[in-house]
Formats: structure tokens, sequence, C-alpha cells
């Protein structure tokens, strides 16, 4: 799988590493590309929702190879500080250097700034992109005394996954309100069968294989299991079964093992799959 | 002989091998006595030991007093067989054994001897130990029963003696069935034992009706893998009928023969389609088509050989009957249920034109995991047919006989009216709705029985609010103690405080902050630790108040019951926490036997505090016994769903666990410390009060000496907070 993130930079480019080079593989499922695009040319923020795994980050490399944007993708997690996307000083032999973070970087040099899983920053972290996401677009730099206007190539993307922790993590109703959202799922069987034989480099019988035993344990979904397999374990069974792996076996490692730690509902899920096969 | 016995039993042994013969004749038992004893006790001496055939003769006068003569007389010939099974280790428990029925048991140990070879192959020592304790516990001293059992009449008899060798049976893969059927089709129908009350072709295969999937509680003849595969084979075949098969065939004039053939088409027609979408599941279904091409002509014969030629492509049968039946069925599209009502008749007809009888009374669908097809027909109005029918479809009616749903989220079917084979759910009334079974641990084998208690479920009466809101109010003060109590408690998860001015850590963030500041002349902050502090209190608290008949005694030093006081305690920690929004049941529990295990609850964790709840604590009664360790289970499984950084499950009783059908004043309490372990691993702190009581040290053998706490009045409520959040803060 060639992300297509190079340095093919242009000369004193900073963002250099930041650009995608060659097209990142996108299957699209609706009009969800116009859609973007759409709200891009307005520099609307836009946010991803749909469970784990069906495409999210790949949507947004690829659109961003698409509008030769470079982007600057941030994972967020629970100890995830405000200073952590905005920058800090650091101490160096002369003294201290103020070092911009990720956000700060984006909103400088015009790139797309994605925040991956939002929700699990503290609720004090994000709402530093609200005066970003509204029309006042700057970027106030306390600690630097500095109010930065974003560039006007300047563009943010969060992601965020409705289905998990939603009663212990939401975003604040006024961080919610300032995007666009577009929703996505699994793709129907037919799409996914050309996505999972595309990127896992199978043949087409054995990705329908795949996805059907994807089907089945999201079919588990509620019934024991948080979230259903995901387009991304579909294609790592297929990549596994491509280097000779026997496909019960890629979809014991990929699949069952990893998506549950319940030895019935292993066994019962190691039954569903090889009655796929 | 006397040569023989002198080899036999070396030295001095040899004397005393002869004065217990002396005595054993000398007791006047009868000569069969005797002659056992004094002809099998040298063979016995050289498969163990000498010094173990002597004391053998104490053992069979003991039998001979309690159990009588014959069974003495069997017990030598059955120490040699067991001594053979067994072995010399083994020997000393066999005989512990024997004498433990013998004192238990005494009617029934003839009975079990005339078992006893087949059942110690069948289930080894260990599992013939577990199996008669639960024979003579089950029987809770009911002679009848006990002969009932260990005759092998009783049909739970038989059960445990699957469960103690370990025959795959449907409650072993119950938990892997669920989600399997899931998994395949989508849909999740309740999976149900078939009761052992059921007609015996019921009981043999599985079904389903409506909404009901219902499977055998073993398969007699499979073991382990083949059994569980045969589950297996069972579920996802009665899946493929949920999902393919639209309709039900109305009964209408059918023959008995062709509703069988009608049942045997549709089941290939599902399975075709269902292999179809789902290949691997030809593995599954065709190892049990294991009927081979035979002369016989008769109908069950036929009938699974047809099954076997639609199912499995490679089959080759010469009948020309099968393969007419098979060149029709492929001409059909598949998706057409009716094309299984067509050919289903036509060869009905075959079949009566080639003069084969067809017998419904003894018929039973092959192979073994297809289902008894009940659920494919609709019997109409009171029919003449529908009684043949029944027949062919060995139906019997199948009775509830437990939901394992929650109580407030039993469906209430219509009832309907005398159809065969719907499941009949008897409607809700003041008797408790079996929720769960739980096991239950015996220390002395060292075992759990598993599903051993019935857990019920009963609704709550409820009385007059305003007596517990009197209760409450009289002690206002209280209130507020206890509410400043909780409120001030810390239990949570471990906060990272930044920018403290003292700490366990430096916050590096604050020193670069010092740092500069001090660079650009101003003065730095002191505030450059940092540490880690529980702020809040993310708990959940299940109170689980013990009702037994013993609540109802007065306490020691005061006017009120143990029961009053339990109310008021529990309106006020209500109070206290609802008030403060923390996730709070209340539940109550007494038991009356180990069938009966009685479960209130009061107020749920999603209800509010309100006057429904002080009603319903005002109607509590007490009554029954104290069966602790399966309330503590039920509240557990409960307490365990919560989504809560710490849980804790506060049990308020009045003494000693306790049940009529248990003697052993131990038994209880050690299952209910093995509760509290079970607990403890599922992440649940358990903690105990007890009231008025004077049983400290059992609470502290169960709960352990720092979770139990006894109090005499409720003003001790409040010395006991600290102590439980501190308990709980480690």
């Amino acid at each position: 799988m060639d992300r297509g993130i190079g340095s093919a930079a242009v000369e004193g480019d900073a963002l250099g590493d930041f650009r995608i080079v060659s097209e990142p593989y996108f299957r699209p499922v609706g009009n969800e590309v116009a859609l973007f695009e759409a709200a891009f040319a307005s520099r609307m923020p836009v946010m991803l929702k749909g469970p784990t795994g069906c495409g999210k980050t790949r949507f947004v490399d690829h659109m961003a190879w698409r509008l030769g944007r470079p982007l600057i993708t941030v994972s967020c997690h629970e100890d995830m500080t405000a200073s952590d996307l905005v920058g800090r000083y650091m101490l160096d032999a002369d003294g201290t250097v103020w070092h911009d973070g990720p956000l700060t970087l984006a909103v400088r040099s015009g790139a797309i700034c994605y925040l991956d899983e939002i929700v699990e920053a503290r609720q004090d972290t994000t709402v530093v992109i609200h005066s970003l996401t509204d029309d006042r677009r700057i970027l106030p730099l306390e600690k630097k005394n500095e109010v930065l206007k974003a560039h006007p190539d300047f563009h943010l993307v969060i992601s965020y996954n409705p289905g998990y922790q939603s009663v212990l993590k939401d975003l604040k109703e006024s961080t919610k309100q300032r995007f666009v959202a577009i929703a996505f799922s699994y793709p129907e069987e037919a799409v996914e069968t050309e996505i999972v034989a595309n990127e896992a480099g199978v043949d087409r019988p054995l990705a329908q294989t795949l996805v059907r035993i994807g089907h089945r344990a999201r079919n588990l979904k509620g019934h024991g299991l948080e979230e259903g397999a995901s387009t991304r374990m579909l294609i790592n069974a297929g990549l596994l079964a491509r280097r000779g792996i026997p496909i019960d076996e890629a979809c014991e490692v990929a699949l069952v093992l990893p998506i549950t730690d319940d030895p019935d509902m292993r066994d019962a899920l190691k039954s569903a799959v090889s009655a796929c096969i | 002989m006397q040569r023989q016995s002198a080899d036999a039993f070396p030295g001095d042994l040899h004397q005393a091998w002869i004065r217990a013969c002396r005595r054993l004749s000398g007791a006047g038992y009868g000569e069969g006595v005797t002659d056992a004893y004094v002809r099998l006790s040298p063979q016995i001496a050289r498969l163990v030991s000498p010094q173990t055939a002597v004391d053998l003769a104490g053992v069979v006068s003991g039998v001979a007093i309690r159990a009588g003569r014959a069974a003495a007389a069997l017990l030598p010939e059955q120490a040699l067989a067991a001594a053979e099974t067994v072995g010399r280790d083994g020997f000393p428990r066999w005989l512990l054994l024997v004498e433990y029925v013998s004192n238990s048991a005494p009617e029934s140990l003839a009975i079990l001897f005339a078992h006893m070879p087949q059942l110690l192959l069948q289930v080894g020592l260990e599992g013939l130990e577990s199996w008669t304790r639960i024979g003579i516990r089950m029987a809770e001293g009911d002679r009848e029963r006990r002969l009932r059992f260990f005759r092998l009449d009783d049909p739970s008899a038989i059960r445990w003696l699957q469960r103690a060798s370990g025959q795959i049976g449907f409650a072993d893969m119950e938990a892997k069935l669920r989600p399997f059927l899931t998994a395949l089709w989508g849909d999740s129908p309740p999976l149900r034992e078939t009761p052992s009350n059921a007609h015996e072709q019921t009981r043999r295969r599985a079904g389903f009706d409506g909404s009901v999937v219902r499977l055998p509680s073993s398969f007699p003849g499979f073991q382990s893998a083949d059994a569980e595969r045969l589950y297996r084979a069972a579920v996802a075949h009665i899946g493929a009928h949920l999902r393919f098969t639209r309709e039900r065939f109305p009964v209408g004039g059918l023959k008995p023969a062709q509703i069988a053939l009608v049942s045997l088409i549709e089941d290939a027609r599902v399975e075709q389609l269902a292999m179809r979408e789902l290949p691997g599941l030809a593995r599954l279904f065709l190892p049990f088509h294991t009927v081979q091409p035979s002369s016989a002509v008769t109908a069950p014969a036929l009938f699974a050989r047809l099954a076997r030629a639609l199912a499995d492509p490679s089959y080759e049968d010469p009948n020309p009957w099968i393969a007419k039946a098979r060149e029709a069925f492929l001409r059909e599209d598949p998706h057409d249920q009716q094309l299984s009502r067509r050919i289903g008749n036509l060869l009905g007809n075959d079949l009566g034109q080639m003069r084969i009888q067809f017998d419904p009374r003894n018929y039973v669908v092959q192979p073994p995991y297809r289902d008894d097809n009940l659920g494919l027909w609709d019997f109409g109005d009171n029919d003449s047919q529908a009684e043949d029918a029944e027949q062919v479809l060995s139906s019997a009616r199948i009775r509830q006989e437990e939901n394992h749903e929650r109580p407030d989220r039993i469906e209430q079917e219509s009832r309907p009216d005398g159809e065969a084979g719907r499941v009949q759910i008897e409607p809700l009334s003041m008797e408790g709705v079996l929720v769960a079974r739980y096991g239950e641990f015996d220390y002395v084998t060292g075992r759990e029985q598993p599903d051993w208690v019935s857990v019920k479920e009963y609704p709550a009466n409820a009385a007059t609010a305003a007596q517990v809101a009197r209760l409450r109010e009289k002690r206002g003060d209280l209130a507020d103690r206890v509410t400043a109590l909780i409120r001030s408690a810390r239990v949570s998860r471990a906060e990272r405080l930044r920018r403290q001015s003292e700490g366990e850590f430096l916050d590096i963030d604050a020193c670069i902050d010092a740092v500069i500041a001090r660079r650009i002349g101003e003065t730095p902050s002191p505030r450059i630790h940092g540490r880690y502090e529980r702020r809040s209190r993310d708990l959940s608290v299940l109170l689980l108040l013990d009702v037994s008949q013993s609540t109802n005694d007065r306490v020691a030093n005061g006017r009120r019951t143990v029961l009053d006081i339990e109310r008021q305690a529990a309106a006020l920690l209500s109070q206290a926490m609802s008030g403060l929004d923390d996730p709070f049941a209340i539940a109550a529990f007494c038991s009356d036997r180990r069938e009966d295990v009685r479960y209130t609850r009061i107020k749920d964790f999603s209800q509010p505090y309100d006057s429904l709840v002080e009603a319903r604590l005002a109607g509590l009664q007490g009554s029954f016994s104290t069966r602790l360790g399966a309330a503590i289970r039920h509240a557990g499984a409960d307490l365990a769903t919560q989504r809560s950084y710490r849980r804790l499950l506060l049990v308020v009783s009045d003494g000693e666990p306790s049940d009529i059908d248990v003697e052993d004043r131990r038994y209880l309490v050690e299952d209910a410390r093995k509760a509290v372990q079970g607990l403890s691993r599922l992440g649940v702190n358990t903690f105990c009060v007890g009231l008025d009581s004077n049983a400290e040290s059992y609470l502290g053998r169960i709960f352990g000496q720092k979770n139990a706490f006894s109090i005499a009045t409720i003003d001790r409520l409040t010395d006991l907070l600290p102590k439980l959040y501190l308990a709980l803060g480690r």
C-alpha cells in the first residue's frame, strides 16, 4: 500500500513532507468527493463521521492529493493539551525558542489540518479550534503574544467516531455546530469487494468471501461486539492471504483475535468464518 | 483357603484378618456377608493393601447395620471391581464414598452398587462422588426421590451424569451458539433448552417456532467435538429456515408421509440457499449425512438417503425414486418455496404406489442436526388432521419453562389458541420469573455445581410510602451527615493535576515557563509541580437487602426490627446518593430452597428515587431463608454492567447464610465466600453490613475482615461510610 507520501518537495517548501505525491486509492461510495470539494471551496470545516476502519483517513489523504494541498494529521489522545496543538516555547542553548505546533503550522502555511479522533482529546483542548472555525479564522497564540491570521488555503477537518465511548466522551455542542458533517459507513457488498480486492491485491472471489465474513462479524455488533469488523481488517486479512496464509488462519489473526477477548464469542466467530469459506 | 489368605496377609495382619472374619460371622449379618468378605478380601489385599482389606471388614459391618445385609453382601465384590478400576490410590476415596452413601442414603446403596461398575467407567471416581452428592442433596431427605435418582429413573439424574462425564450439552454450548447464530444470519432469536418433560421425540431434535429456537439438552451418542459440531449445524440449519422459509405450509389434507417429505424437501431447499451464501456450511452439514445406498426400502432409510442425495452432489444412489426426486429438485428455482410442497406431494404419492409403509410414531428426522420441522407447519383450526400431523412432527406442547430475559423485558406474546407446537408463555403473575441459574460451590468436593440454584425475580409489593418517608425524616440530621460524607468521598480514576506548588513530579510546561520568566526578568511562578489525585466520585452502588424471616426480629436494644433498620438505611442512602447523581440501585432477596431464590428489584440504576421506591421499601416483608451466594452472584451480574470506575455491592444482612435444604452450616458460608471472590474478579467490590449480629466472624470469613462491619443502630451508619470509602479508595 503506497500511501503516496513523499518528499517530492519544491525547494524551500516547509511543508514538503506533508505533500501527497501520488494518488491514494479511494473508491467513492456516494458523492462525498463533491461535498468535500464544495466545503473546501468556502473553507468550511468538515467533520467525518463513521465507524473505525471505514475509510475516513484515506478519504482525507485522497482529497488532499486531489486538491493539491499538504496534509497535517494529528492523532488526538486523552492527554493532549492545547500547546500540543498550538506550539510551545522550548529551551535551547541560547534560551527559549518558540516551536509551532501542528495546528499552527497548518494555519500559517495553508495546509489541511486533520484532527483524527477528536473526541479523545480533552474538551479544553478542542476549544482552541473555535476561533479558527468561524468567520474570524484566527489563532491567538497567547504565550507568544501573537494573533495568527489563517492562510487562505488553511482547512480544518476532524474525524469523529460516534460509536464508541459515546456516553463518556462527546464533543461540546458549540464545537459540533461549527462543522459540516459527512457520514461514512461500511460500503455495500459489491463496492466493499472491489475495495478489498484492490487494496489487498487479491482476486474477486476471495475478496467477496472476506466481505461476507465481515458481514458475519458486523451482525454481532451490539450482540457482544462493540464494533463489527472494519474494511481495514478485511484488507489486512486479504494481505495475509495473499502472502500464502490460509484464509481461515488469516481471518483468525486479522479479524477474530483482535476484535474480541471473550472465548465464546471467539468460538462463534471462528465457526462463522469457517461457514463462509 | 488358609494358605491363600496367609500369602495375602503377611505377619500380624493375618491374625488381624482372622479376627475380622470372626467378628463378621459372629455379628450375625448372615452367611452371605461373611462369605463374600472371606472369599474376596485376600484379592483386595493383593490389589490394594492388606491393611485396607482388613479395614474393609469394618466398612462391611457398618454398611450391614445401616444399609442392610443385601448391600453389605455386595460390598466386597464391588470393592474388588472398584479396586481394579480406580487403582490403589483411588480405593480409599471410593470406600469413603460408600460410607457416605450408606450414612446419607442407606436405602439407595444396593441400587447404586448395581450401576457402580458402569458409572465408574463412565464418569470416573471424582464424577461419581459429585454425582452422588448431588443426588442426595437434591432429594432433600426424601427417600423416594433418592431411590428414583439412583435408579436413574429421574431425568435429572441422567442430566447430572452427563455433566459429570463431561459430555457436551446445551448448557456448555449456549454461550457459543447464540453469537454464532447472530453472526450467520443477523438475527438473534432466544435459544432454549428443550424441557425434560417434553415428548421423547421432541427432546431428540432441535426445533423452532416463531420467536424461539429450542435445542436438545444433549445429543446422546455424540462425543465432545462431534456434539459441538452437531449443535452448530442445528443452529445454522434453523437459521436457514428463519431466513428462507418465508411462510408456514398449511397442513390441509396432507398425509403424514407427505408432511414428512415436504419438510424434508424444504430442509434441502433452505440448506441449498444457505450454502450458496455461506459455502463453508457444506463442511458443517455434510459429515452428518452418513447413510449409504442399501437394498432396504423402508421409509426411514429412503428418507435419509433422499436427504443426503439432495444435500450432497457427490452422493450416488441407484434408487429411481430418489433419482427422480433429485432431478425434480435441481430443475426448480430454490427461491420458490412452493417447490417443496409440489415435490413433496408427488413423492408422497409415489411412496404410496410403491406400497412403502410410513410409521409417523417412530419417525425421527435424519440426519440428527435437522430440526423436527414443527415450525414449518400451520395447523389451522382444530382440523382433524392436526392430530395426525402432530404425531409426525412428534410434537409435544412445550411449556415455556423459563425466560432468560429480565422480567421487564418479557414479551407478552398473545397466546395462540391451542395451536400445536406454539410455545406458550404463561401470563405473568405474582409468581417469580426464573431469570438465571447459578452454580454453587461445594467446599467438600472443591468444585462448583453448575446451574444448581435458580434465581427468580418477584415483583415488589408496594405499601404506603409515608411510612418510610417518616423513618427517613425522623433522622434528617443523619441524612445531611450521610450526604456530606458521600460528597466528600473520592472514588475515581486518578487525574493528573498540573501547576501545583507541590507534587510528585515536575510539570515540564510549568518548568519551561518558569525558566522563560526568569530569562525575561519576571518573577517565575513557583507552581512547577504536578501530582495525581482522585477528585470526583465515579461509583455505582447496589444495595442488597436480606429480607429473610429473621429480619423480623427486634434488635437487641430497641423496639425496632432489623428490617426497619434496613429500610431506614436504604432510604437514607438512596436519598443522599440520588441527590448527588450517583448511580444507585436497591434489591432485596430471600430464599426458599435452591429452586427458589427470590430476588426483588426495588430501585434500578436508571430509576429515580421517589415515592414508588419508598412504597416498595415499605412493602418489604421478612420471610424464608438467606441463600446469600446466589443473591450475591445475581446482584453482581447486574452491577457488572455498570460503566463506572468503581462498582460496589453493599450487602445488608442480619446473620449467617442458611437455607432449609442445607444442613451443613459451613456450606453456604463457603459458597458465599466464593461468590464474593468471583465478583472481585469482575471488578465489583463487595462490602457487608451486619445488622445487630454476632455473626461477624461469618461475615468476615465471607467478605474478608476489612469488608465486613457490624452495626446495631442506624447512627453507626456515619461511622461505616468513611470505612467503606477508605476501602474503596485503595
